[in-house]
């Protein structure tokens, strides 16, 4: 177990540092000079000399891959600059937003898990081809809305047909249903067909002939066997879908006025924090790599098959 | 229940063609058969509901839905198209290189995409649009460096799969020079199924950029993107919920033949069907 996770860690230390860079780089190479740029923004009337000296002051007169460096040790330190818009610390603004969008992303996921586990396996098990046409159906039905459209519908339905709940939202836990909803159903259509295809794949496999030929019954054949062989690909997609999620609370958190961390990324849209928008990519593609990594943390854990396959091929891709 | 077989047989195909067609044909002509000017504003008759002379009602600034919707259908298709066409442009070159150079060049190359597709995409895109500014032009830009990653992978798995024939090694045995090679016997092997993923992305696409449209970092007003409609009728949710519908519907009614189109063909090039029980 140990030699995986430090393998893996390995692996993934040149992904990491190019995430870094692409970070990094991208700031960097914004065109304008952000010295003048600030002080354009703050009104100030000023010559090329305070500009040159202000340049010094920052370290922007230094070679860009030293700066680089700097930046990175300065990263490792958590000092992620400051917000223009705000004035306080990036590090700050992200407690602030960050707990919001993991409750919503994590209970998301396990929405979707669930839903998706009785699309998929009602869509592959059951023998009514009816039953099955409809949530082939309605899984790409269902793909096909846009998440924020769903949002609206939902809002529309519930806040103002049957006023179950204020539009404005009332601070309480019961403000996260509609969201999660709205968030989970597209990806658990997804995550349903995939299921779906999986189970129907194994099922034509051998070894579950022979245990329908042998007589045991569907649900243990669907506990024992299935279940075992299709865990893996699931539990991998689920790393992905992760980051689908966080991508998509964007939108979530848009239409229903919550203040997480896309809300935040995207008020710095609007007023090019540099700063934030930089630190929101790292975090956010540090988080789906975290992700990523439990995903294949338990697949290890789970299946010696995926273990000696690794171990074979010398970390795991 | 043959509607609902959809998937199951050629009829999902169809239902795509003709979704896709319709949209198509909208694009083209609706402008020229719009029943008013898109952009003609009449703030007497501002959030009307539904009549013989606005079928679909008006706006808040008292434009006719129906006309911008069929006006707006060009720019949102040829937004996902335009970045479609983007990511092709960087994923085939770089794909192709890739596989046909192999050795570090692979490696760098594959290297790169794994950092991309280290962070979810529409984050990147959101990014991306920060750094540019906000506006439909930023946001294809967006989507296009968000996609092409994986696009390229594929590119590359279809293109080492097809240098595998035996024809292939061939005609490189024969000194075939490497731009012909690549147009006679890879090219022809590799866009079929090109086509076929990506027309299921142009699902993908047409979805993320009228969310961008929506968030309000997309398509800029008064540009009658179906995203950007959907964002302006916003503040007025409470008091004409109508307004959101006809654009979301017509979102999801594009969304749904791509994939559709893409399913269908999928299924006709693979033989194999499911087993079921």
């Amino acid at each position: 177990m140990r030699n995986f996770i430090l393998k893996r860690m390995a692996t993934a230390i040149p992904t990491l540092l190019g995430m870094s860079m692409l970070g990094f780089f991208m700031v960097a190479l914004t065109p304008g000079d952000p010295v003048e740029m600030e002080l354009r923004r703050l009104g100030v009337i000023f010559t090329p000399d305070q500009v040159a000296a202000l340049r010094q002051e920052y370290g922007l007169d230094q070679p860009i891959f030293k700066r680089y460096i700097d930046w990175l040790i300065r990263l490792f330190h958590l000092d992620m600059g400051q917000s223009i818009a705000s004035g306080r610390s990036v590090l700050e603004e992200f407690k602030t937003h960050l707990p919001l969008t993991l409750t919503l992303a994590s209970l998301s996921l396990a929405l979707s898990i669930l839903l998706s586990a009785l699309f998929g396996i009602t869509a592959a098990l059951t023998r009514s081809q009816t039953l099955g046409n409809f949530v082939q159906f309605f899984s790409i039905f269902l793909v096909s809305i846009p998440s924020f459209w769903l949002a609206l519908l939902l809002l529309f339905i519930f806040a103002l047909s049957l006023e179950w709940i204020s539009l404005l939202g009332s601070g309480a836990w019961y403000d996260l249903i509609l969201p999660v909803f709205a968030l989970s159903l597209g990806s658990a259509a997804t995550m349903g067909r995939l299921m779906r295809d999986r189970i129907l794949t194994v099922m034509s496999e051998d070894y579950i002939r022979l245990a329908i030929v042998k007589g045991l019954s569907p649900s243990l054949i669907l506990r024992r066997h299935i279940t075992k062989s299709i865990l893996p690909p699931l539990i991998t997609n689920w790393g992905v879908t992760f980051g689908a999620l966080l991508g998509g609370s964007l939108i979530v958190e848009n239409i229903f006025n919550l203040p997480g961390l896309g809300q935040m990324a995207l008020q710095a849209v609007f007023e090019r924090d540099f700063a934030i928008l930089q630190a929101y990519l790292l975090f956010m593609g540090l988080i789906f790599f975290a992700s990523n990594f439990i995903a294949d943390l338990l697949n290890y854990w789970l299946t010696p098959h995926f273990r000696e396959r690794t171990n074979s091929q010398g970390g795991a891709k | 229940m043959k509607i609902l077989s959809m998937r199951a047989t050629p009829l999902g195909l169809n239902a795509g063609i003709i979704l896709i067609g319709c949209l198509l044909l909208i694009a083209f002509f609706g402008e020229s058969f719009a029943p008013h000017d898109p952009n003609k504003m009449d703030l007497v008759r501002r959030l009307d509901g539904m009549s013989w002379t606005y079928p679909l009602g008006t706006d808040h600034l008292g434009r006719d839905v129906l006309s911008r919707l069929m006006s707006g259908t060009l720019l949102s298709l040829g937004a996902a198209i335009m970045t479609s066409m983007t990511i092709l442009f960087i994923a085939l070159p770089i794909g192709l290189i890739s596989a046909m150079i192999g050795g570090w060049v692979n490696h760098l190359l594959m290297r790169i995409t794994d950092i991309f597709l280290a962070f979810p995409m529409i984050i990147f895109s959101l990014v991306i649009i920060g750094f540019l500014g906000a506006s439909l032009n930023s946001a294809i830009i967006g989507v296009a460096l968000a996609w092409w990653p994986s696009l390229a992978r594929l590119v590359h798995t279809l293109t080492t799969d097809a240098l595998s024939k035996d024809f292939v090694l061939a005609s490189r045995q024969c000194g075939i020079s490497p731009l012909k090679l690549v147009i006679r016997h890879i090219l022809p092997q590799i866009l079929p199924p090109l086509f076929v993923i990506m027309s299921l992305e142009m699902a993908s696409i047409l979805l993320v950029l009228s969310s961008l449209s929506f968030l309000g970092i997309g398509a800029q007003p008064p540009e009658a993107e179906w995203g950007a409609m959907l964002n302006e009728a916003r503040p007025f949710f409470t008091e004409r919920p109508g307004l959101l519908l006809a654009p979301g519907l017509l979102i999801s009614l594009a969304v749904m033949g791509f994939n559709l189109l893409g399913e269908g063909i999928r299924h006709k090039l693979d033989n194999r069907s499911p087993f079921r029980w």
